[in-house]
Parts: C-alpha cells; structure tokens; sequence
C-alpha cells in the first residue's frame, strides 16, 4: 500500500544506515587495504562521480557524496519542483518516487539513488498539459501558496498509479507523510478523489 | 499590520477626474463572486512556479548564518580567519562586535552572529563551523513564571516585565462582581505558536553597479524595498524586489527582514549574486511567533443570564521583544463593566511577530471558555447565554443570526449538558465561538491599468499573493470591467517597481486591491470609449464592453469586438493610473463557528470530527480561492487547539522542538469535516477574510472538549496530557 511508504518516512535513512552497516562489515571482511581502496572512490571526502536515472534520462554529475538527493536534484540539475522543507524527513515537500515507491529526497544521498529510477514532479507534465493528478489540484483548488503542492502531487498520483480508485481512508493515509501550512487538505483530498473527472 | 484602513481622506488629496467607481449589479457579473480557478494553479502544481529559494542566478553562491546556541550572552572574540581560508569560501561577515557592549550581546537563541557566502550549499555550512566565537554565557530566562519572580536576574534593560497597562470602563468592577448572581475565577493561558511557513524567510540579492535586485520571500515588496533601503543605508530607489511566488508567511514576513540585509552585504562583498534562506531552526527560533497569553480573571452573571463585569490581569510573553497584549473581554460580549490589566513579560526567546489575526485567537479563547463556564453556572444553554449578551446587530455584527445558522448546521439541538453520559471511553461534546476583524482598503493603495492597441490589457499592482489568490483577484477585476474572459488580461503584481500597495497582512489586500484594481480598469475603459464612441456615432457613456465587444448599451449589434475597438487606439496604448476612491470596500466582519469532538478519556486524545463555519465575506470576489482561505484558517486554528506549541527548555533556554517531527502543525489525518457557509453581501464591496477564520477554531473546540469530557481544559492546547491532568484532578458536580 502505498501509505506505508509514508508511514516509513525514514526508508531511506534506514537503507543509507544500512548501506554504512554493510560497508563496516565488508571492511572487517576484506582487511583495511582493499576496504581503504574502495572507500576512497565510494566515500569522499570529495567529489565523486555518481549517476543519476532521472525521468528516464541519466545525468552524470561530480558530487560530494554528503549531497542529498534533493539538492542534486535542486541545485544541481535545476529541478526546483521538490522542496526542501522540514529538512529531516517530516513534511513530504521533497517527495519524488524512486522505483515507484515515494520517497523523501531530502532524507535519501544521491550516491544512494543511483541504479534506481527517479521521477519527479517535472516527469508528469507532457509538455503544457497536465498530468490528470494536476489538473484535479488546479480544478478543486487544491493549493495555495503551492509550496508544498509538488509533494502533494507526487505523493498523490503514486497513489494513483498503485490504487486506480482510491477509498477517502486510503487517499488520506497516502497522503499523510505531506503538510500543508495553508490548510489545503480539504481540496487537496477532493482532488485525490475525483482525478480525471471520476467522483470518488 | 502597519496599514490603518478607512481613514478619512487627506485633505486636499487629489481625486481623480471621472464619475465614482462602482461595482456591476450583481445580475450582469460574469465573474465576480463565481468560484474562479486560480491563474497560477497550473505552475504551481506543476513544480514550475520559481519561489525565491528556487531562483538560480548565473555565478550564485549560497549564504549562510552562525546563529547564538545561547539564548543570552554576550560575545567576546569572533574568529573568521580559519573560514575565510577555506576555498570556494566568497564573503565571511561578523554580526556582533565585541568592542562595542551592545552590539556584542545575544538575546535569544538563532540571533544572527557571523554570516558566509561559498559556491556550495555544503561548503557554506563547513566555513560556519570553521568560526570561532568565544561567549560569555549570561543569565537567561526561559518561561514567564521565571521571568516574573521578583528575584529573577534582570535581563533586561527596562525590567523584565513592562509597567502594567490598564483600562476600566462602566463603573466599579467589585461591586458589581459582588452583586452578580455567579462569579467564575480562573486561569486561562495559550501556548507560544510559530508561523511554520513552508519557505523559511530570505533572499536572493544580486548588485549591479550600486543597483540592488532582491528576490524575497516576503508579504511586502514595498516594506521591504524600504526597510533593506534604510538598513543599507542607500536610495530606496536603487532597490528592487520581486516575489512572484512565496511559500507562506501568516503575518512573519511583512518586510525589513535581516537575513535579506545580511545577504545583500555577503553579495556586496563577494561582488557574486548570493541566496540566503533560512533553514528549518532558525525559521522556528527567529522568524515571531504569536505571543503566549495567560488571564487571570473573575467574571460575573446575574440571575436572568445577563452579563455583569469582568475583571482580568493579564500578561504574556513575545519573547525578546513587546506586542503580547489581548484584551479581554474579546469584544464581541457586552460586559457592561470591564477591567483590565496588563503586562508584557520579556524572556530570552525570538520576538513575536504578527500571526494571523493578532491578539483575536488568544483573546476569543479566553472570553468564549469563561461564557460557557458562566452558562454552566447558570444552568443554561451557552447558546441562548451568547444570544443574550450581543451587540446591537450591524452589517459587520451579526452573530445571532449567524449562530442560529450555524447551530441548525452543526446540530446543536442534539447537545447535552456538560459531560458526556453515554457509556464507554469515547464521549462526544458540541460547542462554539465568535470572532470579529476589520479588514478594510488601504486609502494608500495605487494601480494602473494599460489598454495596449492589439488588445491587452495589463493592471499592474505593486501587492504580492501569499497563497490567498492576490494575482488571480486582480485578474477576475479587470476582466470583468473589461467584458473580456480571464485569459485575455494580465496581472502584474510582486515587483516593487509596480505602484503602491500595502503589505499583505490585517486583512487589508482583498478590499484594497480589488477596489483600485476596479477603478483603474474603470479609467481606462473610459479612455476606450472615448476613443471608440465616435466611430460608433455614439456618447461614450452610453457604451458597454461586455463579452468580447464594444457596443451602445442594450443593443450588442451595434458595436465592434474587442480588438477592433483597441486597433484605433493607433500606436498609443492607454494608461490609467488609479487613485483610491471609497466605497468598493467596508470595514469589519462577523463570524461563528462550532466544534463536534470525541474525546477519548482513557487516552485523552481529543478528536475534531466536525466544524461549522458561518463567515461574512462581504462582497466575494472569488468563491473558490474564499472558500480555500476559511478552510485553511480553520485548520490553522485547529492546530493551535490541539498540537501546536513551542517548548523552550528550562534549563538551557533552548527550544527542543525546532523541526516538524516535534512542533506539529495539522496533518491530512487530523482534519475533520468542514461545513463551510459564506455570507455574500455584495453590497457591502468587498471585505478581507484571511485572519477572521483561524480565530474562534480552538474557542469552540475547547468548550465541546468540555461538553464532552465534563472538566475544563483553561489552557491550550489541549494535549492527552491536559485532558487527562483535568479529568484526573475532577471535582464531582460540573466544570471547574
């Protein structure tokens, strides 16, 4: 379901924990030679090569491996549609989905994602038009100063694509890993609801 | 908050020449009052609306601060030197200096310190760790209770607590406490609230020559043009600021900023563009707060129900900095004899800023607990209590009939007395509240409207639109004046460059903008026909503009389209500049509200499960984007009432919740059903309505918590914790 993804909000930094976890372990494993040499390109301190599968095109960038996701994302690759928000996970501004799943890219390295498929909010417009998601957003007024909206979009059409019609308790509990300080929930949810014209 | 609406014109303030604007009778609007997608929708839900924290500038660097970890202290040494070594590091700034004893002091914890400008976001923050700063840790004072004791170290230079301000009117409050039928005594208090505003504050500032542009995330283009100006000590003039889009503010960012200033200089220095946005810390330590309010207070009853006195000291706390006052009574209650005192306390806390409706949320808390409490007393229904103590009714004074409307909504008949009987943990209670605001045009607002000859039109206002649908109004107005579908005109607002208008806060922008945006677009379709009339062998006051054409009123054949009506304007577009005139606008609204909730007193979770909100908008510019902004009001007011507060740690004077794990503002999960009616009154023009909703939200909640749950919650919010506090310390026989 997707609300689980929601409910996990620290998959990402529970899979980067994993991901040092495991390293220790190769390292006791191999001895610190080996473990030293792949470290230096796997870790820093600096830049280092890291591809990234981003709405079907791969960007080849040089990052310092303490770059989150989403400032790849931002100030690298200049897609400004996630936002950073909360900053720790909590909020759901910077959500994109990564192999389907949302995710909150401000909690998620970029040397992480790689090998996986990221989509962002910029992947849903074909060209002007939007995705029926938007376009439900814009119709019930789901969004104010719009800050936040870009993860509510995410976060909602990833509901959508896993659960075509989606009950009022389900559509909440996928969409409770985003806030909205405008108080947009109403609409937002109205928009969840009835995407594509469909009166849920 | 700074724009005092309605006052009386100038004298010899110039009025325009022309007729008086009005508005269209609402049997010819073809989009006034209808609900009206916002324009801006699309880019917004697209990711593609550019806020000043995703603006990218060719060369930017990033900026950012060393903020106080103390919340007093004073600074002795600051050490840049080992950052201002670290490559990619541009401009390295200290903020306090030592040598000079009161620009070397910190007074709450996040005051800005030292300030850096590097390439990267993360090399910023490694060149602010790379700062030595020596602190010589003063006394601090973290709640008011400390601050109020008679031998809490004096932190500040006037004393921590001001001199008592004091207003008594009717007559001697004892006496008339004594001879009232019921008297309640008690202590109410709210919390310290942060705005939250998912763009933290900050700019993007970039120079050209001595020419500065800032990109801001701000309610105030103008404010802030003039308050970076004055800080910079250089010609207003030279300054621009643009905010095309901005991601909350709720009364945080009306202009002057200091993170806007700082990074102006880091831009001087670094001869670089440099963007400085807060992060999540400092947005909660720095950026106001509503201040906290604590009433102690007795009030009074006679037999019949009709209110007697109220006598209340009172006090609260904006932190470092004044502006805590909330009068009590909330005047909404005729309290026939009243007195108040208050003091403002100071602690080492960020000062408090406006916050959505100042003053009216803590203010309406306080009076509508003790109503319910009095009706109680009474034995009577808290209702029928209200109905018999209101104002004589006016245009923005309607609350009887307003609480008759929403109490047939919510179902008030169904309400039993205070405390639930049914059976089981889950009890169920009804309750309610009123609230009033101003929310009149700013006589300072300017605008102009251009006709361009292949049939443009472009009204330019120097506002901003804060999430409440500015940009889309203003469109909707100029539309409609001009017989043109929205498409067809354009808005150009968040540029300081466009005329005047106020800061977006009281209130004010609806009234203010639509009404100079009405006359303007008045002026220059006046222009147009004169232009046009002789070619139509027509007078031009006889002339319309009405879907797409230009025609002698009564008879569309008559006329030409739009367009062919602009080409003969030649090479020479129209300009009209507006003026303001009264009379688009009023002053003051009324509202209620009423709250279903189920509280679980084995848990003490308070659950909102439904709330009625009967609101007067005055003339509704936009059904949808008005709809949108009492909704989001409610939530907000929900978040105060039952998760919202800031927790500053005794021992350290640290905030331990600066995130939003911690500090929690309402979630999908926790909004109930919201019945929403909006009194259209168009002939009253139109007036603001972004604080009125957010003010009685927790008033009705925390007295259905009581009609549940039988005992009082007197302060907010209204946590398992409180709730079960109350029950366990409950006296049979009624609220306490």
């Amino acid at each position: 379901m997707a609300s689980r993804d929601k409910d996990e909000p620290g998959v990402s930094r529970r899979s980067f924990l994993q991901t040092v976890g495991a390293g220790g372990v190769a390292a006791g494993v191999l001895g610190p030679a080996s473990a030293g040499a792949q470290d230096a390109r796997a870790a820093g301190p600096g830049a280092v090569p890291v591809q990234l599968n981003i709405n079907g095109r791969v960007h080849r960038l040089e990052l310092e491996p303490r770059v989150t996701l989403l400032d790849a994302l931002r100030t690298r690759l200049e897609m400004t549609g996630a936002k950073r928000v909360c900053d720790r996970g909590s909020c759901g501004a910077c959500t994109v989905l990564v192999d389907g799943r949302t995710a909150y890219s401000c909690s998620m390295l970029a040397i992480e994602a790689q090998g996986k498929q990221i989509r962002t909010v910029e992947s849903l417009t074909q060209g002007t038009v939007l995705h029926p998601v938007q376009q439900a957003f814009c119709d019930r007024d789901g969004l104010m100063c719009g800050f936040c909206t870009p993860g509510f979009v995410v976060s909602a059409a990833a509901l959508l694509e896993r659960t075509p019609k989606p009950t009022a308790a389900e559509a909440r509990a996928a969409l409770d890993g985003n806030i909205c300080r405008c108080g947009t929930y109403v609409r937002v949810l109205e928009a969840a609801l009835n995407t594509g014209g469909r009166r849920g | 908050m700074a724009d005092q609406p309605q006052q009386p014109p100038a004298q010899g303030a110039a009025q325009p020449a022309g007729p008086q604007a009005a508005w269209p009778p609402p049997a010819e609007r073809a989009l006034l009052g209808k609900p009206i997608q916002r324009l801006d929708g699309p880019d917004k839900a697209a990711g593609r609306a550019k806020y000043t924290y995703d603006i990218l500038r060719p060369g930017m660097l990033y900026g950012r601060l060393l903020d106080s970890p103390h919340p007093h202290a004073r600074v002795r040494s600051i050490d840049l030197s080992a950052a201002q070594k670290l490559p990619g590091v541009r401009a390295v700034l200290a903020l306090k200096d030592p040598a000079q004893p009161e620009t070397a002091r910190v007074r709450y914890q996040g005051e800005e310190v030292a300030a850096v400008a590097a390439t990267t976001e993360e090399l910023a923050e490694d060149a602010i760790r790379l700062i030595r700063v020596d602190y010589e840790v003063l006394p601090h004072l973290a709640t008011v209770e400390e601050a109020m004791r008679p031998e809490a170290p004096r932190v500040f230079e006037k004393g921590n607590v001001t001199e008592p301000q004091e207003r008594a009117d009717g007559g001697d409050v004892e006496a008339a406490l004594k001879s009232s039928a019921h008297v309640i005594e008690g202590l109410y208090s709210t919390q310290v609230q942060t705005h939250t505003s998912l763009e933290t504050h900050g700019g993007l500032c970039e120079w050209n020559g001595d020419q500065l542009t800032a990109w801001v995330s701000t309610q105030a283009v103008h404010g802030t043009r003039e308050g970076t100006a004055r800080a910079l000590g250089i010609p207003q003039s030279n300054v621009r600021v643009i905010t095309q889009y901005m991601g909350g503010g709720f009364g945080s960012k009306l202009g002057g900023d200091i993170q806007v200033v700082i990074c102006a200089r880091l831009a001087k220095m670094a001869n670089a563009p440099v963007k400085l946005m807060l992060d999540r810390k400092e947005e909660h330590l720095v950026t106001g707060n509503r201040p906290s309010a604590h009433a102690r207070l007795r009030a009074g009853v006679d037999a019949q129900g009709t209110l007697t006195a109220i006598d209340a000291e009172t006090w609260g706390t904006g932190g470092a900095g004044q502006g805590a006052f909330f009068p009590v009574p909330y005047q909404v209650y005729v309290f026939p004899v009243r007195r108040q005192r208050h003091r403002d306390v100071y602690i080492n806390a960020g000062p408090q800023r406006a916050f959505r409706a100042p003053g009216h949320p803590q203010s309406c808390f306080v009076t509508e607990i003790v109503m319910d409490e009095l009706a109680d007393r009474l034995g009577m229904d808290p209702l029928e209590l209200r109905l018999r103590n209101l104002p004589p009714e006016a245009d923005n004074a309607q609350w009887a009939r307003y609480f008759k409307m929403g109490a047939e909504r919510i179902g008030w008949s169904r309400r039993h007395a205070t405390g639930d009987t049914a059976p089981g943990p889950i009890k169920r209670g009804l309750g309610c509240a009123a609230n009033r605001w101003g929310g009149g045009g700013s006589r300072r607002t300017r605008g102009l409207c251009e006709i361009l000859p292949d049939g443009g039109v472009v009204t330019r206002v120097g506002t901003q639109d804060i999430g409440t649908g500015t940009r889309t109004l203003v469109a909707i107005v100029t539309a409609e004046t001009m017989g043109l579908p929205i498409e067809a005109v354009a808005a150009e607002i968040g540029d300081s460059n466009h005329p005047y208008a106020p800061g977006s806060g009281g209130s004010v922008t609806a009234p203010s903008v639509s009404s100079i945006v009405r006359i303007a677009a008045e002026h220059a379709r006046r222009e147009l026909f004169a232009r046009v009339a002789p070619a139509l062998g027509a007078d031009p006051s006889s002339l319309v503009a009405r879907d797409g054409r230009v025609y002698v009123g009564g008879d569309p054949s008559t006329g030409m389209t739009w367009k062919e009506a602009c080409k003969r304007l030649g090479t020479e577009p129209i300009s009209a500049p507006a003026e303001w005139q009264q009379g688009l606008s009023s002053v003051g609204t009324s509202g209620v509200q009423f709250a279903d909730v189920e509280v679980d007193v084995e848990t003490g979770i308070a659950r909102v499960k439904k709330i009625v909100c009967v609101q007067d908008c005055g003339m509704i510019v936009d059904r949808l984007t008005a709809e949108s902004q009492c909704q989001g009001g409610i939530i907000m007011g929900l978040g105060f009432a039952l998760f919202e507060h800031r927790i500053l740690d005794r021992n350290t004077g640290q905030m331990v919740n600066p995130n939003m794990e911690w500090y929690l503002v309402p979630g999908m999960s926790d909004v109930p059903e919201i019945d929403l009616t909006l009194v259209d009154q168009p002939e009253r023009g139109v007036v603001g309505i972004g604080e009125p909703p957010v003010i009685s939200t927790a008033a009705a909640i925390g007295n259905a918590v009581a009609n549940a749950i039988g005992v009082r919650v007197r302060s907010l919010p209204i946590t398992p914790e409180t709730v079960l506090t109350a029950l366990g310390s409950a006296r049979p026989g009624g609220t306490r």
